[in-house]
């Protein structure tokens, strides 16, 4: 049995050496190529040339590899030697390029080279910046992103410095930035003033166009605000104007135009009342009509959350003490007036004077009218009030006068 | 004996020709349908073999509609454009009708000289003028006239059994297929089924020699001998149906029309509203209903039997709604699809034969001689004279029927939408038109821009319609509550459907838009304003679309098209010689039936002069009572009732004229107040119902409350007035209300404002914009939002600021999810947030997850309209958590904040105030925003009411409303945790901003009260200006 085995294996060796030998002498016949371009870095867009020496002449085709695909690439003709030209798709693509040169299916050489950006034409720049605007204050920033690339697209090579300028009032900055992993980019920071920073770049002798990041003001500071008016009479027909100081963020940056500012109104009955404006140049005017009855006003403004004012007091006098009432035509018609204003002048049209109309402490009709020249009537119709005994309430102008028991 | 041409059907034709041709040009392009037809023929003539169109409703099929009539137009306008294809092909009805009746005619009754007058009635025909010139059908149109060429076909099939007849009627049935789809299908039963009755007793009296020898035994016979013919035919018809329009056939198989039905005025009850019963009922029958007894005299006379019981059901289907009948035959679901005008057309045509019988006896007949024996040659002319000037006059009335009740808006000059939709890529949204009328198919038509909505509701397929008795959005504001509640759902969510523009020819709509959140961009040349949308995204280049196998493309390009071409084939030696008389024609077997007209039976003529005697007695019923219903001022109620119409419909001068003559108020005075009245209630409101309630009354003196209500855009609104009425010579006048009197105090004064601009595209280049002229998105910071469930109803309620610099347009989506994040629910914010916010605004905000309304067939929409009227979203489960998208767009328009509120008392139940306008524009629809507090002053419930005047300039305006019970509403959650700004979390924007600075807002504004619920409340305003200057 162990003889057995062992003339086994020694024909198993026989039969390996025999296939070796025939392999050698097959591998003998093959043709080998060398390639004689010994140049294995290139510019983008050079003529890229790449020639082999073949053992014997054959047809030959070399495969290119690069991070933009695979093509196949014929030989150009020849005598002796081969020589491929890479197709400028190829040729003008930055990175490595692996090639393999194959007969029928079989390679005969593999090799790389690579090849880097274009250092003699001009270089373009690609740049992006954002957000557009930001808010002063040194926490906010813009970031400026610069891409630049030789004239087929490619980036450059890494640590070029690319250099990248801003302005902002008087200050005017130089950085110079060198470009990692393709690009190059800086995080411009506001300053402590509002206003418009302009950014731009450069890299041989090539500039970015402008970009421009406006600068917001921060957050608004409290302020203070004031009044005026036409006279202090309640006459429901003036204006008051409030105004409020020239208002600044922390950093004495006059506020965004268009900021809105509330006017928060408490009168004597503690209702709030409310008025609003816009700023213009930090300045806010609102505006409210004047009460038109006897009225104290505590007024303060606010910036939603963000700032508030003073307080201030505003008193508005009744214009007058006297509501004259006169019942005429069989008390059937009931005339107001005239009702004066502060100088004795009838008070402008307008004045809204409201008559309650009870019977046996029933409120039967409540009439609303606005006055003409000082004056207003009410008309009561046999049609509508049969005869009886009524009561009338007036009220004007923060007046009230009282009726009972009239006799229609 | 050589045949002559017939003079009456020549002279039939150049009339026809003439006088609709004449009109056409007028009429046509206003009519419901004839636009929507030139749409469908600018697909057909873009993409003949596509079926499938983008540009309605998100994509439709035009697989819905039979194409022959849409393709011809496209095959005209590929030589003078679409209009003259359109014009071309209603020429072509034209001609097709009037030689459709003259054939049919000869077929009926024999006789080549009453077939003429057949024609000449056809003409005047004012069915066939209301379906052409009001309707625009020109398939329908189409489809009958060839029905009509193909009856005397069938009929010598029948009765020849030559096969050339069978194909010639088999080839003109294939036309009228692809024409129309219903036509066929309804002329089998009305046309072909009594048409095969009659060839039956022709051919049973030629056996016996009389039709009173024809008894029903006999009858019978003859249908079984002729069975396999009629058999033969009605089985190749029947494949013909299904063949040539397959793929139309398979599309309503599988896209079944499941759509809530939409109203149209054929279904109505002709008494009841007048107005449908004399478009539908009136005007189509015309001068016909005049000679009703004849007609039916003679249509069931032996030979006729069958058309006479086709006649009758025709009409009687033809009444609509005004008895039940016509629902009980035609069953619920027909009745509700089916437009039933087509029967009463159906059913006038019928009895043009007759009437073309009728004229010929009446004109030079026995029925001349025997009316000039009985009442003189006087009573006859002056009869004829009666006659003719009767049909003439309706003629006229019905050409011109959208010039005394104008069914379209004016005509639109489409150039200036066209070209903003060219420019500027506007194209890569959807847009909307409103108040457009039928017009939006001609603007479909020349544009490549797709818009949500369209004008064939059959091909809807968006739930949000179908779902809807809405034909169209573009005049939702005839919809009533649906029509609005529709349009809301799109104006509020618009990104869903890529929404951008909408161009709107109604400023009805403007404070829709407006509060929903869209903002006015420019008014065209044309006078349309265009309006758009923020923060829209484009539409992706490719869409998704229902692609049918290629064997239907090429069925549905290839068949209707060569109907055409093998009738032509078939046809054209014959038309060529029976138009120049070439060669003698074989006389047609129903030649042979015509009758002699000799005797008139006496009895219809004593019954049809009682017959117009009655017809005249109810015409002047109708117009005694149209009288007395108008006699305005015969009682309180009439005045007042008189009065808010002249108001509704802005007849100010008619409105002056019921007002007390003794109250000193001059017309000038008048109209100046009016004028200066501006608002939701004066400019935006529809009056819906008016309620009047005599308070007392005597001889002289009148009182009354008048309850009003409006429908307007936004909401239905309730207004209560106080009228006093003095009795002046037997009329009701009404005292003028008092106007305002106030004075403002600055006769001139001026205000100091900051207005924006954004340029958008700062290079002119039709590249896509730079990105340095993208601006940054406005930073919100959302500083609450809760999760609230209050009747039974969950909404989202807030609190959001502009914490930039700019002001902003703000979009708010929420979306709530169950326990396992799945979405329940997702809605926008509609009316109730300031949608433009000023740098540091702040806005309240709610909103409610609207379902889609009526979902079910079953749900009944209600009656009555109200825009408040809202359906909220079924959502089963328990909301668990909910997120909140909101993004900001820097906003350069409709900031006006210069409303101040002036005075405020509260009571228990009401809260009353007075608003001032102290800026530089006239305040149209002032918004009060209220926000609700508990007793910790946190928020709890946001509200909102329209204030129905406006506010001019330094003038102030009163407010009341009642203030809520919301005793019971639940807070469930309360958190900004899933809140996002502009796509980032609210937190990480938070910490971006200084807050260095940040003092914490004291709530200052709150008005303490003692409410339902709530302690405190707080009152914003949203001005909305409705002509900016």
């Amino acid at each position: 049995m162990k003889l057995n085995n062992q003339h086994n294996s020694l024909l198993i060796s026989l039969c390996l050496i025999c296939l070796s030998c025939y392999s050698y002498a097959f591998v003998q016949q093959e043709i080998t190529a060398k390639l004689t371009t010994t140049q294995t870095v290139f510019e983008a867009g050079e003529h890229i040339t790449l020639e082999f020496e073949l053992s014997a002449p054959s047809v030959v085709n070399l495969i290119c590899h690069s991070a933009y695909g695979t093509t196949i690439v014929n030989p150009n003709y020849g005598l002796a030697n081969v020589s491929f030209t890479l197709p400028e798709n190829i040729s003008t693509k930055k990175g490595i390029l692996d090639f393999k040169l194959v007969l029928k299916g079989t390679s005969l050489y593999n090799g790389s080279i690579s090849i880097i950006a274009n250092t003699k034409n001009k270089t373009v720049l690609e740049s992006y910046i954002g957000p557009p605007s930001i808010s002063a204050g040194t926490h906010d920033y813009t970031m400026l992103v610069v891409v630049p690339t030789d004239s087929y697209d490619n980036p450059i090579a890494n640590h070029t410095p690319v250099s990248i300028k801003h302005q902002f009032l008087d200050d005017q900055k130089e950085a110079s930035i060198k470009t990692t992993d393709l690009i190059a980019w800086k995080t411009i920071h506001s300053d402590t003033k509002s206003g418009r920073i302009l950014v731009s770049s450069t890299l041989n002798d090539v500039s970015s166009k402008e970009f421009s990041i406006e600068v917001f003001p921060a957050q608004p500071t409290n302020f203070t605000i004031d009044y005026q008016r036409e006279h202090i009479y309640a006459d429901g027909n003036q204006i008051t104007t409030f105004t409020t100081s020239v208002i600044r963020d922390t950093y004495g940056n006059t506020i965004s135009d268009g900021t809105l500012v509330n006017f928060i109104i408490k009168n004597q009955n503690n209702s709030s009342l409310k008025t609003q404006g816009m700023s213009i140049n930090g300045v806010v005017t609102a505006y409210m009509l004047h009460p038109d009855h006897k009225a104290t006003w505590e007024v303060t403004s606010q910036i939603n959350g963000m700032a508030t004012s003073n307080t201030i007091h505003i008193n508005y006098k009744g214009v007058t003490e006297k509501l004259p009432v006169r019942f005429t035509n069989a008390n059937r018609r009931i005339s107001i007036g005239p009702l004066q204003s502060f100088m004795e002048q009838l008070i402008p049209d307008g004045a809204i004077v409201k008559l309650t109309i009870t019977k046996n402490e029933q409120i039967l009709e409540t009439k609303l009218k606005t006055t003409a020249n000082g004056m207003v009537s009410f008309d009561l119709e046999k049609g509508f009030y049969s005869p009886g005994t009524y009561s009338f309430i007036i009220e004007a102008l923060g007046l009230t006068s009282i009726h009972s028991n009239i006799k229609l | 004996m050589p045949i002559k041409t017939n003079k009456y059907l020549i002279s039939a034709l150049i009339l026809g020709i003439t006088l609709h041709g004449v009109s056409l040009f007028f009429t046509l392009e206003t009519t419901y349908d004839a636009l929507i037809h030139l749409c469908f023929a600018e697909h057909y003539a873009s993409h003949w073999f596509e079926p499938w169109n983008y540009k309605w409703y998100t994509g439709f099929t035009v697989t819905g509609y039979p194409p022959l009539v849409h393709q011809s137009i496209a095959l005209f306008s590929l030589i003078g454009g679409l209009k003259f294809g359109l014009f071309a092909v209603a020429f072509i009805a034209i001609l097709l009708f009037i030689t459709g009746v003259y054939r049919f005619s000869l077929l009926f009754t024999g006789d080549r000289k009453v077939a003429g007058y057949a024609a000449i009635a056809a003409v005047f025909s004012s069915s066939f003028v209301e379906t052409l010139h009001v309707f625009g059908q020109l398939p329908s149109i189409i489809g009958i006239s060839v029905l009509m060429h193909c009856l005397p076909e069938i009929y010598l099939w029948i009765i020849t059994k030559k096969y050339k007849h069978l194909l010639a009627a088999l080839s003109l049935l294939a036309v009228t297929i692809t024409s129309h789809h219903v036509t066929p299908i309804f002329g089998m039963v009305f046309f072909i089924f009594p048409l095969l009755g009659m060839v039956l007793m022709d051919i049973a009296r030629e056996n016996v020699g009389s039709y009173k020898k024809v008894r029903f035994t006999l009858f019978l016979k003859t249908f079984f001998k002729h069975f396999k013919r009629i058999l033969s035919f009605g089985i190749n018809a029947l494949a013909l149906i299904i063949f040539c329009i397959l793929p139309y056939w398979i599309n309503t198989k599988n896209n079944p029309i499941t759509q809530v039905p939409i109203p149209h005025g054929s279904r109505d009850n002709f008494i009841e509203v007048t107005s449908s019963g004399l478009v539908f009922f009136i005007i189509p029958w015309g001068i016909l209903l005049f000679v009703f007894p004849y007609l039916f005299y003679r249509s069931y006379s032996k030979r006729y039997l069958f058309f006479g019981l086709s006649f009758s059901f025709l009409t009687l289907l033809g009444t609509g709604g005004t008895t039940p009948i016509p629902k009980l035959i035609l069953g619920e679901n027909a009745f509700n699809i089916l437009t039933l005008d087509r029967f009463t057309l159906w059913a006038s045509i019928m009895a043009l034969p007759l009437f073309g019988e009728f004229l010929f006896r009446f004109i030079e007949g026995d029925l001349k001689e025997a009316l000039q024996r009985k009442f003189g040659s006087v009573f006859h002319r002056l009869l004829g004279g009666f006659l003719v000037s009767g049909i003439i006059g309706l003629f006229i009335f019905s050409v011109n029927l959208s010039y005394f009740k104008p069914s379209q808006p004016q005509k639109i000059n489409m150039l200036p939408i066209l070209n903003f939709l060219n420019q500027d890529q506007h194209d890569h949204w959807r847009f909307l038109p409103l108040g457009f009328g039928d017009q939006m198919a001609w603007l479909s038509a020349q544009t490549n821009a797709m818009t949500v909505d369209g004008n064939y509701h059959s091909a809807r397929r968006l739930p949000e319609l179908t779902t809807r008795a809405v034909e169209r959005l573009e005049n939702s504001k005839f919809r009533g509550i649906e029509g609005l509640g529709s349009l809301q759902q799109f104006l509020s969510v618009p990104e869903k459907y890529h929404l951008k523009y909408v161009f709107s020819n109604d400023k009805f709509y403007d404070p829709i838009l407006y509060f929903c959140g869209w903002q006015r961009l420019r008014q065209l040349e044309n006078g349309i304003m265009v309006w758009e949308k923020l923060n829209v995204k484009p539409l992706a280049s490719i869409l998704p679309k229902d692609d049918i196998p290629l064997f239907q493309k090429l069925l549905w390009g290839i068949v209707p098209v060569s109907t055409l071409i093998i009738v032509f084939l078939l046809h054209f030696k014959r038309l060529w010689n029976r138009v120049l008389k070439i060669s003698p024609l074989p006389k047609a077997n129903y030649l042979n039936f015509s009758i002699s007209y000799i005797k008139f039976n006496p009895q219809i003529i004593s019954f049809s002069l009682g017959w117009i005697m009655l017809c005249l007695f109810f015409l002047g019923l109708g117009s005694y009572k149209f009288y007395i219903v108008n006699a305005t001022q015969i009682s309180p109620k009439n005045a007042i009732a008189a009065y808010y119409d002249a108001l509704d419909f802005k007849e100010f001068e008619r409105a002056y004229s019921y007002l007390n003559p003794k109250s000193h108020k001059t017309k000038d005075q008048y109209m100046l107040e009016i004028a200066v009245n501006d608002g939701l209630l004066s400019s935006y409101a529809k009056l819906d119902a008016i309620k009047t309630k005599l308070i007392s009354q005597n001889d002289s003196i009148a009182k009354v409350t008048v309850n009003t209500f409006w429908i307007t855009p936004l909401e239905r609104i309730e207004k209560e007035y106080y009228h006093e009425l003095y009795k002046l010579n037997n009329k009701w006048f009404i005292t003028p209300s008092d106007y305002d009197l106030d004075l403002p105090p600055d006769q001139l004064f001026s205000v100091n404002t900051t207005k924006f601009y954004n340029h958008g595209r700062r290079r002119i280049t039709s590249e896509q914009t730079h990105h340095e002229d993208v601006l940054k998105q406005p930073v919100l910071e959302v500083l609450s939002s809760k999760l609230i469930q209050f009747n039974n109803q969950y909404s989202i309620i807030g609190q959001l600021q502009n914490v930039d610099d700019v002001p902003a347009d703000v979009v708010v989506n929420a979306s709530l999810y169950n326990h396992s994040n799945n979405k329940l629910a997702s809605y926008n914010v509609m009316h109730q947030m300031k949608h433009k916010l000023l740098p540091k605004e702040i806005t309240s905000f709610r909103i409610n997850f609207e379902g889609i309304a009526w979902q079910k067939n079953t749900d009944k929409g209600p009656k009555t309209f109200n825009p408040k009227e809202f359906t909220p979203a079924s959502i089963k489960e328990i909301p668990a958590t909910f997120d909140l998208q909101c993004a900001g767009n820097v906003a350069n328009v409709d900031l006006y904040k210069s409303v101040a509120l002036q005075d405020v008392t509260t009571t228990n139940e009401t809260i009353n105030g007075i608003v001032f306008n102290a800026g530089l524009q006239e305040v149209t629809i002032p918004q009060l925003l209220v926000s609700y507090y508990n007793e910790n002053k946190q928020l709890i419930w946001v509200t909102h009411h329209f204030l129905p005047e406006g506010i001019r300039q330094q003038r102030k305006q009163f407010f009341s409303f009642e203030l809520p019970n919301i005793i019971g509403l639940n807070v469930l959650k309360d958190t900004t945790e899933n809140t996002f700004v502009n796509g980032l979390p609210n937190k990480a924007l938070l910490e971006k901003i200084d807050v260095g600075t940040k003092y914490k807002s004291k709530n200052d504004d709150l008005i303490p009260v003692k409410g339902k619920g709530f302690s405190y409340l707080k009152i914003a305003l949203n001005n909305y200006v409705g002509a900016p200057n």
